[in-house]
């Protein structure tokens, strides 16, 4: 991937019980990157190990070529949310409107009071009557009114109903129309990543699993559905990942076309994220 | 530093109102048999104790995760808490002075406070009040860093005794060595307070940067 926005190279972290292990992968500009896993996976390690909030034990970690640490400017053009809000309870969005005013030299009160607007958020009125969704829209709305090129979302969007979600996903997608824009976004929701993702970065016990495009999953990866006698004369070097679920085996393969060619006899079906995610959480992988 | 002096200000507006009722309660008892410079004194301890409520406040949102998202440094946070502290305990020896002086004179004691008060002049009261004030709060700072605001409020109270602790030790000294604390020798040390005070603030300071770059965010 050229013209990276952000680089992460070899990224480690090792906590007591836990390891994120050699964790690498780029986003391009223009691109919504996903990050997948199951809770615990390493998903949040990994955005604030990128985000200099925890010590990396080794890797490096670089936004438009830079380090994090060498210039704290680099932050005026990096949009974080977080699952949940970080802003005291008793204050209004004009109050986190000020403070942010404060810190961003980039910070665009218009596009601020534009999205407190669209997002039908009272101005005035304490954060602690809002919503959860009401909330996520108002760290979006700050996350988006200082011009930022990156927005980083963990698990920004869960907790949320399907409307809620939809509003917010089309505001990542309007985002994106810039091309110097891009989004990583964490989320265990894998249907909104299916919706807006183009790539996905799988992240399993700590360690990436795969980091392709979504299209490629969706449209070339594929799922054997068969009985164990069958399981039994598949080959086995075109198993990415298997799991047996009562009489039936479920096979994850790389080329649904060649596997549907190859076994006449299978069900060959489409794959979802979280097909996938439930195969390689779930089942046996190759490695 | 501006944004995060602001959001402490944002968040401690609600307990405002009540602690300057506290401070006029204060008033009403400690005037009339402590005097004005005693009760300066209060307000600025009181007001500066206020900063383990902000970070109480931060743990409650986990704003300082939040804080390191944007374009400051985890100096700048920690500097921004000393500067509320001096803030807060400068708010509190102004409004001692104002309810000082205006309980003084609801009193009928104007003229015995300005009888007080010319041995040790307000001003010179004040400056040591917020040197006092900083000294305690700012012990408290890299406590409620490492241990969080709550076991930071129980520590408190070692925050308070360390520096009591260490005039204490300096007033025996002086003793010791035979040295009478004379007005004139009260007075200079008065006048001195605000250099060991900055000393130890800057000392407080270097520690919660310690502290808080080797914390990792949660």
């Amino acid at each position: 991937m050229t013209d990276a926005i952000l680089q992460i190279d070899h990224l480690t972290k090792q906590y007591p019980g836990f390891l994120l292990d050699d964790v690498s992968f780029s986003i391009p500009k223009g691109t919504i990157m996903g990050l997948i896993g199951e809770n615990g996976a390493g998903k949040s390690t990994t955005i604030k190990a990128a985000l200099d909030l925890i010590k990396k034990d080794s890797g490096s970690v670089t936004f438009w070529g830079q380090e994090l640490s060498s210039s704290k400017h680099l932050k005026e053009d990096i949009g974080v949310v977080f699952d949940g809000i970080n802003f005291y309870e008793t204050l209004t969005p004009t109050k986190a409107g000020n403070i942010s005013k404060a810190a961003y030299r980039q910070w665009d009160e218009r596009l601020y009071l534009d999205f407190l607007n669209r997002f039908e958020l009272p101005a005035n009125k304490e954060i602690k009557s809002f919503s959860k969704g009401m909330k996520t829209k108002l760290c979006l709305a700050t996350a988006l009114s200082h011009a930022p090129k990156l927005l980083i979302l963990d698990e920004a969007t869960s907790g949320l109903d399907p409307v809620m979600r939809d509003d917010i996903l089309d505001v990542f997608l309007e985002f994106v129309q810039d091309e110097n824009h891009s989004i990583l976004m964490s989320s265990h929701i894998s249907t909104d990543l299916e919706k807006i993702a183009d790539y996905i970065t799988f992240i399993h016990q700590g360690k990436v699993l795969f980091c392709k495009t979504k299209d490629e999953l969706k449209y070339r990866y594929g799922i054997i559905r068969c009985k164990t006698k069958f399981f039994n004369t598949v080959d086995k070097s075109e198993i990415l990942a298997c799991r047996k679920d009562g009489y039936q085996w479920d096979i994850l393969v790389a080329d649904k076309e060649k596997a549907k060619r190859r076994y006449r006899d299978a069900i060959v079906d489409d794959v979802t994220l979280d097909d996938i995610l439930l195969l390689y959480v779930k089942g046996d992988y190759k490695e | 530093m501006k944004s995060l002096i602001l959001k402490d200000f944002y968040n401690i507006s609600r307990n405002t109102r009540s602690m300057f009722v506290i401070l006029l309660v204060f008033a009403v008892v400690f005037l009339p048999s402590s005097g004005i410079q005693n009760y300066i004194f209060i307000c600025a301890i009181l007001c500066s104790m206020m900063i383990i409520t902000t970070f109480s406040f931060d743990e409650h949102s986990n704003w300082p995760l939040y804080a390191m998202i944007m374009p400051v440094s985890k100096k700048d946070i920690v500097a921004g808490k000393y500067a509320v502290l001096f803030a807060f305990s400068l708010i509190g020896i102004i409004f001692g002075i104002i309810a000082g002086t205006a309980g003084n004179i609801v009193a009928g004691n104007f003229f015995q406070m300005a009888e007080d008060t010319a041995a040790i002049p307000l001003p010179l009261m004040a400056l040591t009040a917020l040197s006092c004030s900083t000294v305690f709060g700012s012990i408290s700072i890299p406590l409620a860093i490492q241990f969080g605001a709550e076991k930071g409020r129980i520590l408190v109270l070692v925050s308070f005794l360390i520096p009591a602790g260490l005039c204490y030790a300096a007033y025996h000294a002086f003793l010791f060595l035979g040295l009478d604390l004379t007005e004139n020798l009260k007075t200079a040390l008065f006048y001195c307070s605000p250099i060991p005070a900055a000393a130890w603030n800057y000392m407080m300071y270097k520690i919660s940067c310690f502290i808080f770059t080797k914390k990792d965010m949660p």
